[in-house]
């Protein structure tokens, strides 16, 4: 039994069926990648679990419960989430939003605690970001906002974190540094991740770093392939679902034996 | 502070020692008899003014501020969502139906302005997950609607009694306020403006968006709902006592942006203070400026409308 199991699971807006007969196991402490092609329902599977969006049909479970009878803070005691793009309505400072991760464990009139405040800055320091404490977030670039959104995460204090292709506004560096904040945070803290991407070699990178990683390949409203990376991302798998050749490559870097997957040209 | 200066200050002229004579009086600390003129002047007009004039500032500021914050539009107030126009078809219906009893004109100026927000909601949430345009949107029909009535209104009130005073009303006055009204007025304001003081670090995190701040645990629907029916019943009380009184729930928190920044938690208490001191300054200056007394509502639009022109150029190039 996974820690998010989700089983047949299907959303359809009107008529049309985003995906259809999902089924996913997704373990503790598992690094989970969902892979596929812009607009194939990734954001909007990650919502279900999130309990915003409720399924047609099927059923997830979030730690053995069903999310659909669970309450917003209830979902958000267990899974905290990252979007993929976050506006700032107002030039809030970095450590009033990380406090905002201490909504679920506060009631509707009281506002946080010194304990909360406390929560916040160890998440920020966690993070490595408490130098930004009384910046206003609109001010910071999209990897540092990116890492004030992961401290929030933190500060939720939940087995689970959401997150839905986090790193799709950020450069190489940034990219790299956000990765390497989300492998330390899984093996310092036993945390569970899924992940939404389209870059496969995500997967790859996990698994590098000696985390336990899974992966899922969506497609045309469905799981076409789940497993571990090597057995996801092969080249006949990139020319199904994405219709390109490519190229598996392995190399070797402090004396570890790494893999990518390279696009070479569509057809 | 505000208060005990505009107690000194009126047209009708009484010495510091007067004052005090009749307030000692009133509070059983002075016994020899004080002139009724100076206790009405004192007691019934000046103090009444200026504590109704604090809770109508604190009420239409807090209100603006909320609404701002929820709706993640920081040039929103209470009049977008068509509160102010509801609430003032209400009263002005009140004043000809039933001869402008105090108790139906509350009662009326509440409810409409409760079924102006409702509809601009429902409008608003035509679309699902509630879009911000749309509520807007929504707000400035409903608004529009409810000012036509108000002018149809006019048109069949009786143009000797009715008439004069729906207008007056309408302009924005606290000339009205007497205890015994300011006490009725106080406590729709007051519940409204203590539930937003409570509710005011859940308004950050609504601030977010829909979708994050269910995902950081809040039920978004039914903090919205709370947050709406506190300022509505906040602006609605305000509007029955003082008519309709522009821009102090427009200009009055971006003072408070500009002095505190945007985290909800500081702004909410600073812009309750300011609007209270605002607008009993304000009152002070329309009931002395002149012989005959100036509209209240008149006054905050003439300050108002170019003092936002200066504050919209002095933030332009910082953001909000």
């Amino acid at each position: 039994m996974g820690i998010i199991n989700v089983s047949n699971a299907t959303f359809s807006y009107g008529e049309e069926n985003i995906f259809e007969n999902i089924d996913l196991e997704i373990n503790p402490g598992e690094v989970f990648c969902l892979f596929g092609p812009n607009g194939c329902g990734k954001s909007t599977l990650i919502l279900c679990m999130m309990g915003v969006l409720a399924l047609t049909d099927g059923q997830i479970t979030l730690g053995n419960r069903n999310v659909r009878g669970m309450k917003p803070p209830e979902v958000a005691r267990i899974a905290a989430y990252i979007p993929q793009s976050h506006e700032k309505p107002f030039p809030y400072k970095a450590i009033d939003i990380v406090l905002m991760g201490r909504t679920a464990h506060t009631s509707t009139f009281s506002p946080p605690t010194p304990t909360d405040r406390r929560i916040a800055e160890e998440a920020m320091e966690k993070v490595g970001i408490i130098q930004f404490r009384d910046r206003p977030y609109t001010q910071l670039s999209g990897g540092e906002t990116q890492l004030v959104l992961v401290a929030r995460a933190l500060a939720q204090q939940t087995p689970i974190l959401i997150m839905d292709e986090p790193t799709a506004h950020l450069d190489f560096r940034n990219e790299l540094n956000f990765l390497e904040a989300i492998v330390k945070l899984v093996k310092d803290s036993s945390l569970t991740i899924v992940m939404a991407t389209h870059f496969p070699n995500h997967a790859f990178y996990f698994e590098g770093t000696g985390i336990k990683s899974g992966l899922a390949l969506m497609n045309n409203k469905s799981i076409t392939i789940k497993g571990n990376p090597v057995e996801v991302l092969t080249e006949e798998n990139m020319e199904n679902v994405f219709n390109i050749k490519s190229k598996l490559i392995s190399y070797t870097w402090k004396d570890e034996t790494l893999k990518q997957i390279v696009p070479l040209e569509t057809f | 502070m505000i208060i005990v200066v505009s107690l000194f200050i009126g047209r009708y002229p009484l010495s510091f020692s007067e004052v005090f004579t009749a307030l000692g009086f009133k509070l059983g600390l002075v016994q020899e008899p004080v002139p009724s003129t100076h206790l009405n002047v004192v007691w019934d007009v000046r103090l009444s003014r200026a504590i109704l004039g604090t809770l109508v500032g604190a009420s239409l500021a807090v209100s603006g501020a909320s609404f701002q914050g929820m709706f993640r539009n920081p040039l929103v107030s209470a009049n977008i969502l068509g509160v102010t126009s509801g609430a003032g078809f209400g009263a002005a219906l009140a004043i000809i139906l039933f001869d402008g009893q105090t108790l139906f004109i509350y009662l009326f100026a509440f409810g409409f302005g409760l079924i102006a927000v409702v509809l601009s909601y429902l409008i608003g949430t035509t679309y699902k997950a509630t879009p911000t345009v749309m509520l807007v949107l929504g707000g400035v029909v409903v608004s529009s609607i409810f000012s036509a009535l108000i002018s149809l209104l006019k048109y069949i009130a009786d143009p000797f009694n009715q008439l004069p005073s729906i207008v007056f009303w309408l302009m924005g006055s606290l000339a009205s306020a007497r205890f015994s009204d300011t006490l009725i007025a106080a406590i729709p304001m007051s519940i409204g403006v203590v539930g937003l003081l409570l509710m005011r670090w859940r308004l950050n995190v609504l601030s977010l968006g829909d979708i994050e701040a269910r995902a950081l645990g809040l039920n978004v629907f039914v903090a919205k709902s709370l947050a709406i029916f506190f300022a509505t019943l906040a602006t609605a009380g305000a509007v029955c006592v003082s008519g309709i009184i522009g821009w102090v729930g427009l200009v009055i928190p971006h003072i408070g942006r500009m002095l505190v920044g945007n985290n909800n938690e500081a702004l909410i208490p600073v812009t309750i203070s300011l609007g209270a001191g605002y607008l009993v300054i304000v009152d002070n200056i329309a009931r002395t400026l002149t012989g005959s007394e100036i509209p209240l509502g008149i006054l905050t639009s003439l300050i108002g409308g170019p003092f936002f022109i200066y504050l919209i150029r002095r933030t332009k190039a910082r953001g909000w």
